[in-house]
């Protein structure tokens, strides 16, 4: 496997061209680093004033994105998070959170820092996405950029990631996400450089009272998602962008461990109570977006891990029965059934957790059982859009 | 780029052909049958297998695709860089319900998002199939898209008929349209 | 890389079109000839991007170019004689979901026309006709504006940076062309009242510079040869 591929960057950097650069107080022996002071915008003509200024066009498009998730509560909680983190900084960056079903952040040179809905489902807390923005303003403070982007390819890379980021779009039809991870690979950042965005962020985390042990555990069930997706279908780990954007390489979880352990108290609590109740509204679309992938070995991963963390909430537990109902595999639908069995005993479950129960059930054989799911279904969703065709399933019977 | 690279698009360019069918009775990959009240544009491309793709206004407006004679176990489209387990597969048996999510697959497989608008029982291609409309944002220029489907399962395999078009005029301007050809498609033996 | 391939495509395109214009540019939507004396046109949002193309033919986009461009177009539009009175007014630039959406909806139908009027997929069921339409929604911008017509601008534009050049040169002396920069784009014109596209030229050739004022001024000239005013 190629190095380069596994140390991809976040599409970010510090870059500031005409300003001089400041020596970042920092030594590979102890903790202590101190953050420079406000960037300026980078001279028009030059080089990475050329840079900035596809930022700024690429932003203003997002702006305008119909994809971009306007709502002005989730949009402030993260601008807060970032400015507890940034201090002075987060003057100069701008938060954008878009509907894409992808583990992903990324900082622009220009402070635009956009973070995707994939991520956003997969945070257990507050003080994990802490984690990511942290590490992404850890390039963005430490300027790592500045080697990668000089060179032109990678330039051009750089701005076809965002371009690809912001369109998705394959180039006639490649697999838009594999070219994502291709093309973030052209502007990969060094070990180094991820290993001191670690720390940057780390540091940034436990100074704004979030604990940094959360860190390490939002790339372990990275790592987790992708080794089953592995096992599950033989998809390299390479070509998966949540693994192109963010390698969870062993040393850098053992790092981020130790590094934690050093900070933090063990006392401070992670903010828990603010996240569930901002990813509320959106939590069941980001699942359906996520069940579409079809990318069974990270789906069921992911709502496993989320199950353990509440292991009471019927949603997940129809999401996971959705996973294995729509992997169809051997052994799938008894599976299915079982995690809907375990969630319908419950009063906060979801109608169509008995839409989907009736049509194991029709396909099983047992009709009685499917018609009695149906009608549940039915008294729960008299309006629903498919209230004929379900009807339709009762009245055939078989 | 953007307006060059939608999707099938460039793949055909450099080698499709496009064929005028209908008025009449037009055949659909010698599979199905169907009788057009006004001609319409067939892209032919070699090496895209069983699916047929028509157009009135040109693909990066409004198209109509048929999946003929679906069998068991066989993807509905074969998603780009993806493993065998993550294709989008047809079972004998599935309902209604599973082949609108087969279809949400393909669909979303770029970054579009998808939404069903309303999925009923309708008779299509001599059996009893379904119908459903959807609501498409379209990855790639964010265009929104609606769209409507026929489907049935005959013999063990699926025959399903896709339309999508911009919501803003061309799918209206084309609806009725594909509702008669949806109503006079048959099935082939 | 992959941008390196999007412009093989692009190329590979771009001489598909030169070499067989299946239909003559600038088309006319049938029945229409000329803009009433006094029109009022507003220009619509350009879509314009500018690239450089390395040694390696490698494109990147170039954001201060493509402003200057920008920049330069509106110029040239300002300050070009205008025929018969025709009046052309600038959209302002504040968001609006409705035109936004409309004017994502131009970009899918001009792709359509460039593909399937000018280029090698022609639809057989058009019989060489310009007829295409934004449909009858355009009436926000008429109302928004007071105009009775858009102007839509779309341009693509590639230049060889300095090693391309040489590397064209050294090329040539083995008698291999390299391919220098492409200048594609096209100019619609839209009929607020119905939103029937009335003419469109398509522009494709391998000359052409937006980065300075005058020669921007030749580029627009030659979007707008035979603009029906």
């Amino acid at each position: 496997m190629d190095r380069r591929q596994f140390l991809v960057g976040c599409g970010c950097c510090g870059l500031v061209g005409a300003f001089p650069a400041l020596a970042l107080a920092t030594s590979t022996n102890t903790d202590v680093w101190q953050a420079p002071q406000r960037f300026q915008r980078p001279l028009a003509g030059s080089e990475e004033g050329g840079l900035w200024a596809m930022m700024d066009r690429e932003e203003a498009k997002l702006r305008r994105s119909m994809f971009l998730i306007k709502e002005r509560p989730l949009n402030d909680y993260l601008t807060r998070i970032a400015t507890r983190l940034a201090g002075e900084h987060s003057l100069d960056i701008r938060v954008y959170p878009v509907r894409t079903p992808l583990f992903n952040a990324s900082m622009a040179p220009n402070g635009m820092l956009q973070i995707w809905s994939g991520l956003l489902l997969r945070m257990a807390n507050e003080a994990q996405l802490a984690a990511i923005i942290g590490h992404e303003i850890g390039h963005y403070l430490s300027r790592h950029s500045l080697d990668r982007l000089r060179d032109a390819k990678s330039r051009s890379a750089f701005g076809q990631f965002l371009g690809i980021a912001l369109s998705a779009a394959g180039a006639g039809g490649t697999a838009p996400l594999a070219q994502m991870a291709l093309v973030a690979g052209m502007f990969a950042y060094g070990r180094d450089q991820e290993r001191e965005a670690d720390r940057i962020g780390l540091e940034l985390m436990s100074k704004a009272g979030y604990e940094p042990m959360e860190a390490s555990k939002v790339w372990a069930q990275l790592l987790a998602e992708i080794n089953a997706e592995k096992d599950w279908s033989g998809a390299p780990a390479e070509k998966s962008v949540l693994f192109a954007s963010h390698p969870p390489a062993v040393e850098r979880q053992d790092d981020l461990v130790a590094r934690a352990k050093r900070l933090s108290a063990g006392q401070l609590s992670p903010y828990e109570g603010d996240y569930a109740s901002m990813l509320a509204p959106y939590r069941r679309e980001w699942l359906e977006d996520e069940l579409k992938r079809r990318k069974s070995g990270e789906t069921l991963a992911l709502l496993e891990i989320m199950l353990q963390r509440s292991p009471g909430d019927s949603e997940l537990r129809f999401f996971l029965g959705e996973t294995y109902r729509l992997r169809a595999a051997d052994g799938d639908m008894e599976r299915a059934m079982n995690e809907y069995r375990a969630a319908a005993e419950r009063p906060d479950t979801p109608a169509e957790l008995y839409r989907s129960m009736g049509m194991i059930q029709r396909q099983q054989g047992d009709h009685q059982s499917a018609k009695d799911s149906f009608r549940h279904y039915l008294a729960a969703r008299p309006e629903a859009v498919d209230a004929t065709m379900i009807l339709s399933y009762l009245e055939k019977g078989s | 780029m953007r307006w060059l690279l939608l999707g099938v698009v460039v793949l055909l360019a450099s080698c499709a052909n496009v064929t005028k069918i209908g008025p009449g009775k037009v055949s659909v990959n010698e599979k199905m049958v169907t009788q057009l009240d006004k001609a319409w544009n067939r892209i032919d491309a070699p090496g895209k297998g069983k699916v047929e793709i028509w157009t009135a206004d040109g693909l990066p407006l409004d198209r109509l695709t048929f999946y003929p004679a679906i069998g068991d176990g066989e993807a509905l489209a074969e998603l780009q860089g993806r493993k065998e387990k993550q294709q989008p597969r047809f079972h004998v048996g599935m309902p209604p319900h599973e082949i609108v999510e087969l279809f949400e697959t393909v669909v979303a497989a770029d970054g579009s998002t998808f939404r069903l608008d309303k999925l009923s029982p309708t008779a299509f291609a001599g059996g009893e199939g379904f119908r459903f409309d959807y609501s498409v944002l379209r990855k790639e220029d964010e265009v929104e898209l609606k769209g409507v489907a026929y489907g049935v399962v005959q013999h063990g395999k699926l025959f399903l008929m896709t339309f999508s078009a911009p919501k803003t005029h061309y799918f209206g301007k084309h609806l009725s349209s594909v509702e008669s050809i949806a109503g006079s498609v048959q099935i082939r033996n | 890389m992959v941008f390196h391939k999007n412009f093989g495509r692009l190329l590979l395109l771009v001489l598909v079109f030169l070499a067989q214009a299946a239909n003559a540019s600038p088309a006319q939507s049938p029945g229409f000839k000329t803009l009433p004396s006094g029109s009022k046109v507003v220009l619509m949002p350009m879509d314009v991007e500018l690239f450089s193309i390395s040694a390696g033919g490698v494109l990147e986009p170039q954001a201060e170019w493509t402003s200057q461009a920008l920049g330069n177009l509106k110029g040239a539009f300002h300050t070009r004689e205008h025929k018969n009175a025709i009046v052309f007014s600038e959209l302002p630039d504040e968001p609006d979901d409705a035109i936004d959406s409309l004017n994502r909806l131009h970009g899918a139908v001009g792709s359509a026309i460039n593909f399937h009027h000018f280029g090698p997929m022609n639809l057989p069921t058009k019989e060489k006709r310009l007829e295409w339409t934004l449909g009858p929604d355009v009436a926000t911008i008429r109302q928004k504006t007071g105009a009775d017509y858009a102007l839509f601008t779309f341009m693509r534009d590639s230049y060889a940076s300095g090693e391309r050049v040489a590397a064209m040169v050294v090329a040539a002396m083995f008698g291999v062309g390299l391919g220098g920069g492409v200048q594609v784009g096209y100019v619609s014109l839209v009929d607020l009242s119905s939103g029937e596209i009335l003419w469109f030229n398509q522009l494709v050739r391998g000359t052409g510079d937006l980065r300075t004022a005058s020669s921007a001024k030749e580029s627009l000239d030659a979007l707008l040869d035979k603009f029906p005013e």
